[in-house]
């Protein structure tokens, strides 16, 4: 045990992030398996009920594309972040910032026309998240203070505004004393896809893809990514870093902002506390399993927009819905250690030649 | 014992006197303690790294209560050997002996319990902790009292002369300060065996006459200090005896300091067989003024003056080298040159004024730069090389919003067949790529487009052989294509022989400038301790 | 307001800031070393979860507080392991350690729920201490667990600044190479300190669960987790001014429900938003502070390392 450590491969493994996050999912689901078998569950009916429960109909696709929406949303912000090496750990809370923005519009002017009302909403949501992002990335920007701690304690101040408006001002007279704001005008709902899913699965489609694709093949996403890889060759370069950074991290913010604005307009249709449902949190294990490349991240929205659906539809069964969480962040914790055997190997010997050679020897 | 040492009786004082803080003249015979046999004895060491023999049977004998040299190139092995010491590698064959005892290591604990310290180039303090602390940091008592120890600190350090406050943070102090208390981390450790990697370079001149009366004092205690460098000056200084190594070997050992001879050692160091840089061959004639500098003035964080008014110009097609120890200013001009760092003053390219100019415009003025650092600086490590490669044109060859994918693929693949870049795959991250490879990826980039101005800092550093000439072959032919070189370099012979006009600096100022062709290692040494203004100096 | 409200608001201020307390005090142990751990919230809940069922088991809270403790600091071993062993990215560990903490804490206590409370933890009655007006009523009256929690706080302070092992941590926390260099054990230093904390942040479960709010329901931690995360850096990284911290945040949470009591005409919820905005304000002053000198955080925190890359 004492001889073993980790040694850098020469070249990392060809395909190893890819075998990591497959390596991740084996690792899940076998411990699901134990913990599903220590609470007398059966694993195999188990796993194959939220099979069936996120794709198993036409329904339960709608309701795997609806949920995988904001959790694309929030993957991509928290990823157009990453691209350039910042965390922005703030999408819970710019999600509802977001809700919170599109239902103010819809408070405003209730009456529109639902092409006028659903666009403005939007644009609120999109605005409500940059508000609540522009804070820490100023703070960065212009102070050098880490993003990380701002952005996690914005999330908790956003939960509290969400809870006083929802238990103060906007709370619903006719809504029996529950903490909810009144619904939003018919006309504000987005229009339906098919079954449950709504138009928003497409926008979110869209502006997933079209930012995957522009942080990648544009010049912008070009300087993002020099930015990321080392903020001195940016600046040799000549990107501006203060601007650069206060662009994307308020841009990351309208991404979540938007995921909140398509949850109110699509599925929530109130506004309540819990409308971000932890899928801010989720983004996060979605951009890191995507490896902070907004280009993969819709493919792991889906993948986790079908384990969580998969685990409600279990709950029938007396199955906790938790079981989705759990295989998530295992899935993270899996893949994760998996990445690491990519680029290193284990290797059992005498530590003192795996050290870098020194200037003298080059 | 078997005499494997032959001395090497080659006549004549040293060509540099240092009379301020030599340790000779009358006072030798007492500062080293009698002879009792040989603190160090290495023997054979042989060490192998993948692609490279850092060490191919060197050996190492060091007298006990002297101060012994280890001299030799860059890539001589230096380094490598002293690890093996460390206990930081661990030697593929060869033996090791402490005071007459075998010794194997295997982690540096090892070393340190037996009595060796070594006082790395790059400081290993805490910032946020105060001298005490940095001393006494994993050899500390269980229960700390503060002010016993502090005392015992204070008191370590008066005894060798290490003037330091043991109770000041490390981030407050002096890099001369900081290396006196990495030294008295290993007395704290009672270290026997001292070995100083290149110490000087960080050092201003006050500090290593200081550091000269320090390591006397050690040795006087009878402690065995070994003193790496390449600088013959501070050799004759503060040594009692001296062993080269060349290529992995030890070329000569126990060299009596008192009877070395600069050009003698230079040949050994260097070795008359390897091809040293070729001094350039003229075919053109510099042009008009391209890059013309005045009063050029950086101020850091601290508020000195880091860069302090300096003022040069070089003419198109010639090649200004910069020559200076160190930390005197070289990189904080490249990088104001280049706009990175702010900066008063100056700066002139042909008709443009850059005084005030973005990196970018620089850039677009010709002005192209081939920073100290590559990897970080010039290059960005997790992209992939095509990504690398189009830093420069990805503006311009835009197509709106989008990168020209085509495009940025023949430039990478164009640049990487005529700088001759061995690679495995465009995409793949450079992260991976030698360092030979890395930089004719970078200087290739830099010198595509044709820039008027090229500012090389440390172009050949940390390179091997064929990678060296490479890049001096890249950059004499740019001059000769009419481009104004500004070549900072640690490397006196690739300056001597690549230059046209080679300028020193010291403290931030261009203190001397001379004629390559009519001037010799020594006088530009001297200039560059900034202690002489060196005769045929002409700035 | 009379007498009693006054006193039983000292009592829910002293309540709450142990609960605070002790998983800052885990989270600054590890911070220290170098390990951001965001995972708090997960392994108090876990913690909590794992005290109530073996209260309810056992009966016995001392084996109920070995069990969270025990409970908190094998979730912190993931983190450990996956961050510092394998030395992948902190910050996405640790949130998905606290995603995985709720989870497990809300799939293994589902039946858990509607449990009756197996045991508690009582305040403990100090004689004749506990007889003096104010003070017997208030201080002398608390729980062991919050005796337990400032011995804690104090035994921190005393190895960080006292002991060669407190030096040790805190070396490897500002530069691991330095360390490693002076021959500690860095990975296991911060592996050691991840366990410590997880180990507290249970124990602050344990508390939540067996006395401030005896009984487990999903949710029950209710975003204290990160109240203890930004008491760390509200308390710069001191074991001292994070138990001010403790007692201030403490006390914010206890006005909660007593703000009209007071005759405050505030929103409560408005006033639970403070300790998080009052950690960001720390942060920027500690930022601006640090702008000619070394900053408070320790320097490697967030920093993974390994030997070879020197």
């Amino acid at each position: 045990m004492r001889n073993l450590r980790l040694v850098r491969r020469e070249t990392p493994l060809a395909g190893g992030q890819f075998r990591a996050v497959l390596v991740g999912v084996v690792i899940a689901l076998l411990v699901g398996v134990i913990l599903l078998l220590a609470t007398g569950n059966n694993p195999v009916s188990t796993y194959l009920r939220m099979l069936d429960g996120a794709f198993g109909s036409p329904r339960a696709w709608s309701n795997t594309l609806t949920r995988a929406v904001p959790l694309g949303l929030a993957g991509l912000a928290v990823a157009v972040a990453g691209s350039m090496g910042l965390w922005n750990i703030g999408a819970e809370g710019q999600i509802i910032a977001g809700a919170i923005g599109a239902a103010w519009v819809a408070r405003l002017a209730p009456d529109l026309a639902g092409p006028l009302l659903i666009p403005l909403m939007l644009l609120g949501a999109v605005l409500g998240g940059a508000v609540l992002a522009l804070g820490p990335a100023l703070a960065r920007a212009r102070l050098g203070v880490s993003e990380i701690i701002t952005t996690l304690m914005l999330n908790e101040v956003a939960i509290r505004i969400v809870r006083y408006l929802v238990n103060g001002p906007w709370k619903d007279p006719e809504g029996n004393n529950f903490p909810i704001a009144p619904e939003i005008p018919d006309q504000a709902k987005l229009p339906g896809l098919f079954e449950r899913a709504n138009i928003g699965v497409l926008i979110a489609a869209v502006v997933v893809g079209l930012f995957g694709w522009l942080v990648s093949r544009s010049a912008w996403g070009y300087e993002l990514r020099i930015a990321g890889s080392s903020e001195r060759t940016a600046e040799y370069v000549g990107i501006s870093l203060r601007t650069k950074i206060l662009t994307v991290l308020v841009m990351s913010g309208m991404f979540a902002g938007l995921a909140g604005g398509i949850e109110l307009t699509g599925s929530a249709s109130r506004l309540v506390e819990g409308v971000a449902g932890g899928w801010g949190f989720a983004g996060i294990i979605v951009a890191a399993l995507a490896l902070m490349r907004p280009s993969g991240v819709a493919a792991v929205a889906v993948a986790f927009g079908a384990v969580q659906i998969g685990g409600l539809s279990i709950q029938t069964q007396g199955v906790p819905a938790a079981i989705a969480d759990i295989l998530q962040a295992l899935i993270l914790f899996g893949a994760l250690a998996a990445a690491v055997f990519g680029n290193y190997k284990l290797v059992r010997g005498e530590p003192a030649t795996t050290l870098d050679t020194a200037g003298g020897a080059a | 014992m078997v005499n494997l040492w032959p001395d090497y009786p080659w006549g004549g004082p040293a060509t540099i006197a240092f009379g301020a803080y030599s340790r000779h003249g009358g006072t030798r015979g007492t500062l080293v303690a009698p002879a009792q046999g040989q603190a160090v004895e290495l023997d054979n060491i042989w060490k192998r790294f993948p692609g490279v023999i850092a060490n191919a049977g060197a050996s190492l004998r060091v007298k006990h209560g002297s101060v012994h040299a280890v001299l030799g190139e860059n890539g001589a092995g230096k380094t490598t050997l002293m690890n093996v010491l460390a206990g930081v590698y661990r030697p593929d064959e060869g033996t090791l002996k402490l005071h007459g005892e075998d010794q194997s290591f295997a982690a540096p604990a090892d070393a340190i319990a037996a009595g060796v310290g070594m006082v790395h180039q790059e400081f290993r303090l805490v910032p946020t902790f105060s001298v005490t602390e940095n001393v006494v940091l994993g050899a500390a008592p269980r229960v700390l009292n503060r002010s016993a120890l502090e005392d015992q600190v204070a008191a370590l350090a008066e005894r060798f002369g290490l003037a330091t406050d043991p109770r000041r943070e490390v981030w407050q102090l002096s890099m001369g300060e900081r290396q006196r208390v990495e030294i008295l981390k290993a007395l704290w450790r009672d270290a026997r065996v001292l070995i100083l990697d290149e110490p000087t370079a960080v050092l201003t001149p006050v500090e290593a006459e200081e550091l000269g009366r320090i390591t006397a004092a050690m040795a006087a205690d009878g402690r065995s200090i070994i003193f790496i460098s390449h600088k013959l000056d501070e050799v004759t200084a503060f040594c009692d005896e001296a062993t080269v190594l060349r290529g992995g070997e030890t070329v000569a050992g126990n060299l009596a300091v008192s009877d070395l001879d600069a050009g003698r050692l230079g040949e050994l160091m260097v070795g008359e067989a390897t091809a040293v840089s070729q001094r350039r061959v003229r075919t053109t004639q510099p042009g008009a003024s391209a890059l013309d500098v005045t009063e050029l003035r950086v101020v850091d964080l601290h508020g000195r003056h880091i860069v302090d008014g300096v003022s040069l110009s070089i003419a198109s097609g010639e090649v200004l080298g910069i020559a200076g120890i160190a930390g005197n200013g070289q990189r904080p001009l490249a990088d104001a040159l280049a706009g990175l760092i702010p900066s008063t003053g100056s700066v002139q390219s042909g008709i443009h004024d850059l005084s005030s100019a973005s990196p970018n415009e620089r850039h677009r003025r010709g002005l192209s730069y081939v920073p100290e650092d590559r990897i970080g600086v010039g290059l960005a490590p997790r992209l992939s090389v095509a990504d690398n490669a189009i830093m420069r044109t990805y503006r311009t060859d835009a197509q709106g919003l989008l990168i020209d994918q085509d495009k940025s693929v023949a430039h990478a693949k164009d640049l990487v067949e005529r700088f001759n870049v061995k690679i495995a795959d465009l995409h793949s991250p450079i992260a991976g790529l030698s360092g030979g490879n890395l930089q004719r990826l970078l200087v290739g980039r830099e010198v595509d487009g044709n820039p008027t101005v090229l500012i090389a800092a440390q172009p050949t550093r940390g390179l091997d052989v064929q990678g060296v000439a490479a890049i001096q072959r890249v950059l004499l032919e740019q001059a000769e294509a009419g481009v104004a070189i500004l070549l900072i370099s640690e490397d006196l012979d690739e300056l001597l022989a690549l230059s046209d006009r080679l300028a020193v600096m010291h403290e931030g100022k261009i203190v001397a400038e001379f004629d390559p062709d009519k001037t010799t290692r020594g006088d530009v040494g001297v200039a560059m301790t900034g202690a002489v203004h060196a005769e045929g100096a002409s700035a | 307001m009379n007498e009693q409200t006054l006193i039983g608001l000292v009592i829910a201020i002293i309540e709450f800031g142990t609960l605070l307390y002790l998983a800052a005090l885990g989270e600054l142990i590890a911070e220290k070393a170098g390990v951001l751990n965001l995972g708090v919230e997960g392994m108090m809940a876990f913690g909590g979860m794992a005290a109530f069922w073996a209260g309810v088991e056992t009966g016995n809270p001392w084996i109920a507080l070995v069990v969270a403790a025990i409970a908190g600091t094998a979730l912190a071993a993931v983190h450990a392991v996956i961050s510092v062993v394998l030395g992948a990215d902190q910050v996405v560990s640790g949130l998905a350690l606290t995603i995985l903490g709720l989870a497990m804490a809300a799939f293994l206590g589902k039946d858990l729920v509607s449990k009756p409370v197996g045991t508690q933890f009582r305040e403990l009655d100090l004689g004749p201490l506990s007889d003096i007006p104010w003070i017997g009523e208030t201080l002398f009256s608390m729980s062991a667990l919050s005796w337990l929690a400032l011995a804690l706080g104090v035994a921190t302070w005393f190895v960080f600044t006292r002991t060669s092992t407190g030096l040790a941590l805190r070396a490897v926390g500002e530069s691991a190479a330095t360390a490693d260099a002076a021959g500690l054990p860095v990975v296991r230093t911060r592996v050691i300190a991840v366990m410590i904390g997880g180990a507290l942040a249970g124990m602050s479960g344990a508390y939540l669960t067996l006395l401030l709010a005896p009984g487990w329901s999903e949710g029950t931690t209710a975003g204290r987790g990160w109240i203890a995360v930004a008491l760390v850096i509200f308390g710069a990284w001191r074991p001292g001014r994070v138990l001010i911290g403790a007692l201030l945040f403490g006390g914010l949470i206890a006005l909660e429900p007593r703000l009209q009591t007071f005759g405050v005409e505030i929103s409560p919820i408005l006033l639970s938003m403070l300790p998080y905005l009052l950690t960001i304000g720390v942060l920027i002053l500690l930022s601006i502070r640090s702008r000619n000198r070394p900053s408070a955080a320790p320097a490697a925190i967030g920093q993974t390392w390994r030997r070879e890359e020197r």
